[in-house]
Parts: C-alpha cells; sequence; structure tokens
C-alpha cells in the first residue's frame, strides 16, 4: 500500500505524465457519469492502465457489464464494450469468450449486480474457471435507484427501504467466490489506486477466472458506514507470509471483514473452460478448433 | 397397383420394449422405401407403469398426419391396450397375448373387448420369447415379428434392423431377437389373411441430389444447424426440446463447434447472445416454461441488435403443464413475450422437412436482420418421425452478418446507422477502429445512451420496419397455399405441427364435394398479411383450428387483419382428430350455402 494523499499534485505535471503514457487511448470521449469523488474513478484509472502495462489492445478488448452505477463502465473506455442487463453480465461474458478465445473479456459490475439478482451465475463461472477477469464494485448499496440496502450492507444500516435498519446479515463475496473454486481472488480498495491498479493488472493477466472485490464508498448515499473514512483506518495489507495456494488460509483471511486486508487471497493454476471445451473437440474425433469468430476484413 | 396405407399401433406399460418394438418397424419399413409418419405417446416418468403407444403409419405417397383409426393394434400389456381397442377400424386387426401366465379376471383380458367386426390374433407371446431368448424381455420383437408377417413384410430389413438396434451389446442379444422376431414371422405368415391389410411394393425416390431419411423434427433441427455451420450452443436440459441439445452435443465438437450446458435458461439465452456479439452462428434451445425466463434477455436482444437463434418446442401448459403431452400454447409468448415493444422472428415449421429449412434459415434471418429469431415447434412436431427428402448440398449460408467496411469505420464508427435497408453494418470485437459501447438502453446512431423523443421513434421504427425484409428472404416458404384454387368455401387457416391434421382434413372435405383449401403460415412474425388477406377473400368461412384453449393464433390473425374467423381450439395432450375437423368444415360449408342463397333472394327481390 502507498503512503494516501500526502504529496501535492500539480495539474501541469500530471498532464503532461497522462499524455506521455499511452493509457488515454483506453479512455473514452464520453464524460463518466459517476459523482464526484466515487470510488469508480479510481478503478477505471486502474483498469486503463493495467490495459496499457499489459499492451493489451483496445480492440481486443470487451468490457461487459449488467445495470447498476459501476455498470456504466463501458462508455467510459474505449474498448469493445456490452451494458447488458441487470445480474445477466458473467453469462453474456461466458458467451463471448467462448465464442473468441482471442478476446481479453472484463466483466465488472455492483454488489446488488453480482451477488443480489445475478447470485445464480457466480459459483458455475468459478467452477468453469471461465478465462475472463470479474471486477466487483462493492459500495455495500444501491446507488443508481438512488440508495437501498445491498446484500453487503452492513447490519444496522439505515437505507430507504431499511428506514428502521438493516437486519439481513451481509453476505461474504470472497469467501463465497474462494469455496465455489474461482482459480484467482484479490481484494483491494479505491482509495488505493496505485495498489489497486496492480491488482487490476494481475487480475487481468491471470489465466483462467479471477475475481477481484473493490471496496469502494458510494459518498453520496452512504455517510455512516463504508465511507473513505472509516475504510481508510480498516483497510490492511496482506501478511508477507501468507501463502496464496493455500486455499483454507485465504478462507480463513476472508472471515477479517472488519479490517479487511488487501492483495491476493489465492491463486491456482487449472484448466479452462476452453481448455475442456478443446478436449472434447479433441475426443469426439473432429478436427481443428474452428470456433473463433473472424472479425470482418 | 394399390397405394399402401396402414397404421399399427403398438401399446404395452413403460419397460415393455413398446416405443422400442415402434422403433424397429418404423425404421425397417423406411429402409424398405415407404413413407412413415410416426408418433409416439408416454408418461413423464422413466419406468413406472405408465402407458406407452408407438403408432406407425405407412404409405406409399407421403401422407401428413396420422390416421384417426389404427388397422392394427398390438398390445404388450391389455390393461392398458383395452381403451384403445376401438380404435382399431372395422375388419382391423387386434394381436395379443393369448396364453396369460395366470387366470385373468372377466373383463380384464383384451379379447373380451374385441368387437365383432375386428379380427383378433391371439397367440403365445410369452411362451415363444421365453422359449427362444430364454426370458420374456423379447415379447415386443415376437409381437414385431408375427406382425410383419402376417401383413407380408419383407423379414431381412427387420433382421438388419435389429441388428442396427443392437450395435455395441454382445451378438448374442441380436441373435436372440432375431430368433424371437422369426419365431413370430413364422407365425403370423401361417395364419389367415386380412386381404385388405397387406403392404404393396414400395416406390423409389428419383431425385439425385437428396438423400432420404426418416428423422423426427428435433433431428431434422439439428441437421438444420449443422448444415448452417452452427459453431456455439448454450442450453438447459428441457423436455421436449432435451434432445436438440443431446444430439448436437455429439456432433458439434467433431467440426470444432463447442456446446454448453448452462445454470439455467437465463444464462443459456445470455451466453448466446453473447456469443452472437462476438461474431459467432449461435443458438440455444427450450420449452415454454424456460422462452418464459429468457424473456428479459431477448428484449436485449431486440433493442441491441444481436443475432441468436432459439429454438421452443412446446408443451402443455401453463407452468410445468403436460411436460410429455403436446400443445401450441406458446404462440403469444414466442410472438409478443417481451417487455416494451420487442417484435422479433418467429418461424413455426408445419412438418419435418420444415423443421430443417427454418433451422437453417433462422440463423440467416438472425444475422442478416439483427434479431432473436424463434423456431416454434412443439412435442408432437418435435418427436414425429417423418421420411424426409435432405438436401445433399447445403442451402444455407455460412455467415449472413453485414460486416463493418473501412468507410464504416471512418470518422466515428456508427453502430446504429439508418442505413437504406435499415440493419446497420457491424464491426466485431478483434476488429480496428471498431470499438463501440452497445447497450440495451435506447441510443442513438453510435450506441451511446439517448432519451430523446424523435430518437426513440426512430430507433422503434428502424428495428421493426427491418424485420418486413424477412418476408421476402430467399428460398424458404412464409406461407402457402393448397387445395382448390380460387374461391373456396371453406378455408382452413393452419399452423405449426397441426397443419398435417389442416391437409387431412381438406383432402376428406373435398372427397365430399365441399370446396376447400388451407393456407399454412410459417412466419408468424412479422405476419404475411398480403397473402393471408386474399386467402380469407377467396374463402367463404375462415376455419383456424388449433391446439390451444384461447385460440392464440385466431386471436393474432383477427387482431393483424381486423376480420373476424372461426377459431377452433382443443386441448387434449395429443394431435387433433380430423374428424372432429370435418364436422366443423361439414357445418361451415352449410353456413357458406345458406349465405348464399340468402344473397340470390335479396339479388332476386331487388331485381324484382
Amino acid at each position: 500500500m502507498g503512503n494516501i494523499s500526502t504529496k501535492p499534485v500539480y495539474l501541469e505535471d500530471k498532464l503532461a505524465e497522462i499524455k506521455s503514457d499511452g493509457k488515454l487511448e483506453y479512455r473514452s470521449k464520453a464524460l463518466p457519469t459517476w459523482c464526484p469523488g466515487c470510488g469508480y474513478f479510481s478503478i477505471s484509472e486502474g483498469v486503463t492502465s493495467a490495459l496499457n502495462n499489459l499492451a493489451i489492445k483496445p480492440k481486443d478488448t470487451v468490457v461487459v457489464s449488467g445495470i447498476g452505477c459501476s455498470s456504466r463502465f463501458p462508455f467510459f473506455v474505449n474498448t469493445y464494450g456490452f451494458h447488458t442487463l441487470h445480474g445477466r453480465t458473467l453469462p453474456v461474458a461466458t458467451g463471448v469468450k467462448t465464442a473468441n478465445d482471442d478476446l481479453t473479456v472484463i466483466a465488472v459490475g455492483g454488489d446488488g449486480d453480482g451477488f443480489a439478482i445475478g447470485g445464480g451465475h457466480l459459483s458455475h463461472v468459478a467452477r468453469r474457471n471461465v478465462n475472463i477477469t470479474y471486477i466487483l464494485f462493492d459500495n455495500g448499496i444501491y446507488g443508481l435507484t438512488k440508495g437501498q440496502t445491498s446484500p453487503t450492507s452492513s447490519l444496522g444500516f439505515t437505507t430507504s427501504t431499511t428506514p428502521y435498519e438493516n437486519h439481513d446479515r451481509p453476505l461474504n463475496p470472497l469467501m463465497m467466490m474462494l469455496s465455489f473454486g474461482s482459480s484467482w481472488v484479490g481484494q483491494g480498495y479505491a482509495g488505493d489506486p496505485g495498489h489497486l491498479g496492480e491488482m487490476i493488472e494481475q487480475a487481468i493477466a491471470h489465466r483462467g477466472f479471477s475475481y477481484l472485490h473493490i471496496l469502494s464508498p458510494c459518498v453520496t448515499f452512504d455517510k455512516t458506514d463504508k465511507t473513505y473514512g472509516n475504510l481508510n483506518m480498516q483497510v490492511k495489507p496482506i501478511p508477507d507470509d501468507h501463502d496464496s495456494s493455500d486455499l483454507m488460509a485465504a478462507i480463513a483471511m476472508a472471515q477479517n471483514v472488519h479490517k479487511p486486508p488487501l492483495g491476493l487471497y489465492y491463486k491456482e493454476d487449472r484448466p479452462t473452460l476452453a481448455d475442456g471445451l478443446d478436449e472434447i473437440t479433441q475426443q469426439s474425433g473432429g478436427g481443428k478448433n474452428v470456433v473463433t469468430a473472424k472479425a470482418a476484413e | 397397383m394399390k397405394n399402401t396405407d396402414i397404421q399399427i399401433s403398438i401399446c404395452g406399460s413403460a419397460g415393455d420394449g413398446t416405443i422400442a418394438a415402434g422403433d424397429i418397424l418404423k425404421r425397417a419399413l423406411a429402409k424398405g422405401g415407404f413413407k412413415v409418419i410416426a408418433f409416439d405417446v408416454y408418461p413423464p416418468e422413466i419406468r413406472g407403469f405408465g402407458k406407452c403407444i408407438s403408432r406407425v403409419r405407412v404409405t406409399t405417397e407421403q401422407v401428413y398426419s396420422l390416421k384417426h383409426h389404427s388397422d392394427v393394434l398390438v398390445s404388450l400389456d391389455d390393461s392398458h391396450a383395452i381403451p384403445h381397442v376401438g380404435e382399431v377400424r372395422d375388419s382391423g386387426a387386434v394381436i395379443y397375448e393369448d396364453t396369460p401366465i395366470s387366470g385373468v379376471l372377466e373383463g380384464s383380458h383384451i379379447s373380451a373387448h374385441i368387437s365383432p367386426g375386428q379380427i383378433p390374433y391371439g397367440l403365445p407371446v410369452r411362451e415363444i420369447s421365453e422359449k427362444e431368448t430364454s426370458g420374456n424381455r423379447s415379447r415386443n420383437i415376437v409381437a414385431l415379428g408375427y406382425l410383419a408377417g402376417l401383413i407380408g413384410m419383407e423379414p431381412e430389413i427387420f433382421h438388419e434392423t435389429i441388428a442396427d438396434k443392437f450395435r455395441g451389446k454382445a451378438i448374442k442379444i441380436t441373435d436372440m431377437n432375431v430368433a424371437a422376431f422369426d419365431k413370430g414371422y413364422a407365425l403370423g405368415q401361417k395364419t389367415f389373411k386380412l386381404d385388405d391389410v397387406t403392404v404393396g411394393k414400395a416406390k423409389k425416390s428419383r431425385n439425385k441430389d437428396a438423400t432420404i431419411t426418416m428423422m423426427n423434427g428435433n433431428a431434422a433441427v439439428v441437421q438444420g444447424c449443422m448444415d448452417a455451420h452452427i459453431k456455439t450452443f448454450f442450453g438447459y436440459p428441457i423436455t421436449p426440446a432435451t434432445t436438440i441439445m443431446e444430439k448436437l452435443a455429439t456432433e458439434m465438437p467433431k467440426v470444432g463447434g463447442r456446446l454448453l450446458q448452462t445454470e439455467d435458461e437465463i444464462s443459456a439465452i445470455a451466453a448466446t447472445i453473447g456469443a452472437g456479439y462476438a461474431g459467432s452462428r449461435c443458438a440455444t434451445a427450450t420449452s415454454g416454461p424456460g422462452l418464459a425466463l429468457m424473456a428479459e434477455m431477448l428484449g436485449l436482444g431486440v433493442v441491441a441488435e444481436l443475432p441468436s437463434v432459439i429454438f421452443v418446442s412446446q408443451r402443455g401448459g401453463p407452468s410445468t403443464g403436460l411436460p410429455t403431452k403436446t400443445e401450441q400454447s406458446d404462440l403469444n409468448l414466442a410472438v409478443y413475450g417481451r417487455g416494451g415493444d420487442g417484435q422479433i422472428i418467429v418461424l413455426a415449421p408445419t412438418n419435418v422437412e420444415g423443421c430443417y429449412k427454418c433451422a437453417g434459415k433462422a440463423f440467416e434471418m438472425a444475422e442478416q436482420y439483427q434479431t432473436p429469431v424463434i423456431v416454434l415447434l412443439d412435442l408432437y412436431l418435435s418427436n414425429r418421425f417423418e421420411t424426409v427428402e435432405l438436401p445433399k448440398q447445403s442451402p444455407f449460408t455460412k455467415t449472413s452478418n453485414k460486416a463493418a467496411k473501412k468507410k464504416d469505420l471512418e470518422g466515428g464508427y456508427k453502430r446504429y446507422a439508418f442505413t437504406k435497408d435499415l440493419a446497420s453494418p457491424r464491426a466485431l470485437p478483434g476488429q480496428e477502429n471498431g470499438m463501440h459501447t452497445i447497450t440495451g438502453l435506447e441510443h442513438n446512431e453510435l450506441g451511446r445512451p439517448s432519451d430523446q423523443p424523435r430518437m426513440h421513434e426512430d430507433m422503434s421504427a428502424k428495428r421493426h420496419n427491418k424485420l418486413l425484409a424477412a418476408l421476402s428472404h430467399h428460398d424458404i416458404t412464409i406461407e402457402k397455399r393448397f387445395g382448390d384454387e380460387g374461391d373456396v368455401d371453406v378455408g382452413i387457416l393452419g399452423w405449426g405441427s397441426n397443419f398435417g391434421e389442416c391437409l387431412e382434413a381438406m383432402f376428406k372435405a373435398r372427397e365430399e364435394g365441399i370446396r376447400c383449401s388451407a393456407m399454412k403460415v410459417v412466419m408468424l412474425s412479422p405476419l404475411p398479411l398480403g397473402p393471408i388477406n386474399d386467402f380469407m377473400d377467396a374463402s367463404g368461412e375462415v376455419f383456424v383450428p388449433e391446439l390451444n384453449y384461447e385460440g392464440q393464433f385466431a386471436n393474432l390473425i383477427q387482431g393483424a387483419t381486423a376480420r373476424s374467423v372461426h377459431s377452433y381450439t382443443r386441448v387434449p395432450g395429443s394431435p387433433m382428430r380430423v374428424e372432429d375437423m370435418l364436422v366443423e368444415i361439414r357445418r361451415l360449408a352449410k353456413i357458406k350455402k345458406a349465405k348464399k342463397i340468402g344473397k340470390t333472394k335479396k339479388a332476386k327481390k331487388k331485381a324484382a
């Protein structure tokens, strides 16, 4: 983790740095619709610099999203993008990747999109090890519909649909994704963009299904719980001696919801969905895989 | 030479080998060059003691439906077969077990139910089976052999078909079953013959460019998919569509295609649309309950203008309904079942060959008009076997995607550009300079969200009007008229699997001197309104029979043409009875006549 906001930043220097670096190519001309101070700005910054560092071309990248504040993401990056339905990010992304192995597919969405309405798809995309990256923006609230409780809202949290406090125990997304068989699981924080960028880069580089959980404050509808102020005091780096191939250690670490550790929880190399499908092609006596959809000349 | 037209029903309990015997029978006859149409009825349980019936109609010339009366009934289980004795015609045959293992109560044996006009053929089925195969598991084959001998079919083709059926098992199994068949055959040959229940010679086809084969609707869909070079398939098992996915799971990998069984139907259609977005020729298959789950995603397919093909085999509904019985009650869901103005293309083939054609053409249409396309079958069509002639060369394109060219991508690519044919050039992920984001939100030509009133008007018009071109899509029957030309007393307007019965009813009505014709409508959305209106103009009375309670097709037609029709609906879970339709046609023909007389009286009065 870097040192949070101590050095002054001068606009001229920053502009020169951005222009020279090449990541602007990954930015779309559309202005983000997020509120000033929203954690999602650091996520879009992280994704664009990660793609730039990994030298994945915009034309070979597809960003798939669902519905919600975070799902507006594809409009703000200059790649191929598909803003789909509430909760259906992962199956659509599975279809895109299955049709064309050459594409880098990044699924993005919020806690409501992924863990409420889309919850049924999580376990299956994880166990199949679809070679995509899932970046989950967790702010613990429904922002686009103006502040209702979400599956990751804390106990006692007051929202417009829980005016007498939330009594539903929040989910533990990291523990779920670890137990579902994700082959890469990590956690980042929007308040630490430097570290977040590194995590996004690692997640995209992983061959297999990578799940990156990002704690990201909603500055408009959550003034009391998951705020920058609170999270700055709570988050801590994963201890150096954590063995990222130890699933049980990762699950144990995921229990620490009050002092969320940031970094790589778990990583495993195993065959992807496409590997399995190619194996089936061979078993059937079929020829070379001809499935990759070709773009027109 | 007299033309052959025999219908055989085999009836037994689940596990008796009823369906297997019917299967061998129809395959052997098709091999012998006859035209076959066959349909099985079975219970939703795998074993249990439910009733199974296999009906096979064998003819020299292709027919369109099963007959109401069978010529021969074979009973493998009297308790199930007794209620079906009545379906055997006068002078028809009933074959049954005449040496029960123990005494049976009065009335529990089928012989007590055979009417005087029917001809009983009893034989010791179990005894022969035990002697030949040291067990009673070949009772179905013994009965089959007897039947073959009785009506004078060649035994060799049956031997081959039995060997095919047991291929992969020990040779001994085939040998024992062939012996069981021969024993039955010998007995059948020796007994006295029905002079009008015999098979003649089969005709040989002369079409060199086609392969003659016997298959059911689902197998034809699979063949259509394979000939159309399907690349990806995502599905979730549901009766009666499952066999489409099962067959594709075997066939697709052989040519490098990919098939995935998803966690539910929502995921299946989502992945199908995702694959379509990436440029892959893709499909899914389901039934009514699954289609209900897919409704929201199909709306996304409409607004994002992406190709996808959905094979829907209807069954009795609503909800879990009658999972193993046929019905045509998902027309509304297929035609209207989206939020918002979500028109798509819906094709409803009327026979097995149509299943093949519609399956392949659905891919072309989905890509060319950038829309979801539903191919609407039902259990009767999915499971009905027919002899079909399939082209040796695939009649389908490999891709019909309208690709974005260099000039389309210069100066800001417009994914939803208003073009002359309304289907905008499509850049696929991976294509240089084509980056864009698509969305379920209403959008402008660039694909960016827009809620401007004018934009929503224009985009709605684009999405609807582009589909009209499908009405003149190359090389597919959109609608077709049969029977009498010119003005008729009764015009039958039919759709889907039920159209075979419509044709049979129409031919019978004409034999009775009623001027009658029938039109099938294959494309249910958008509707071919011109030809439908012409047909209604020519028909004194318009008769719309269908297998649902509400008259969904009749309502569709009445709404679209603002003209009334005679809706005739039945929901027995089985094909419609031709005899019942005829009663209605005769009644309508009388109305027409009465109107005519009324008109001439009026005209005379006027003249006076």
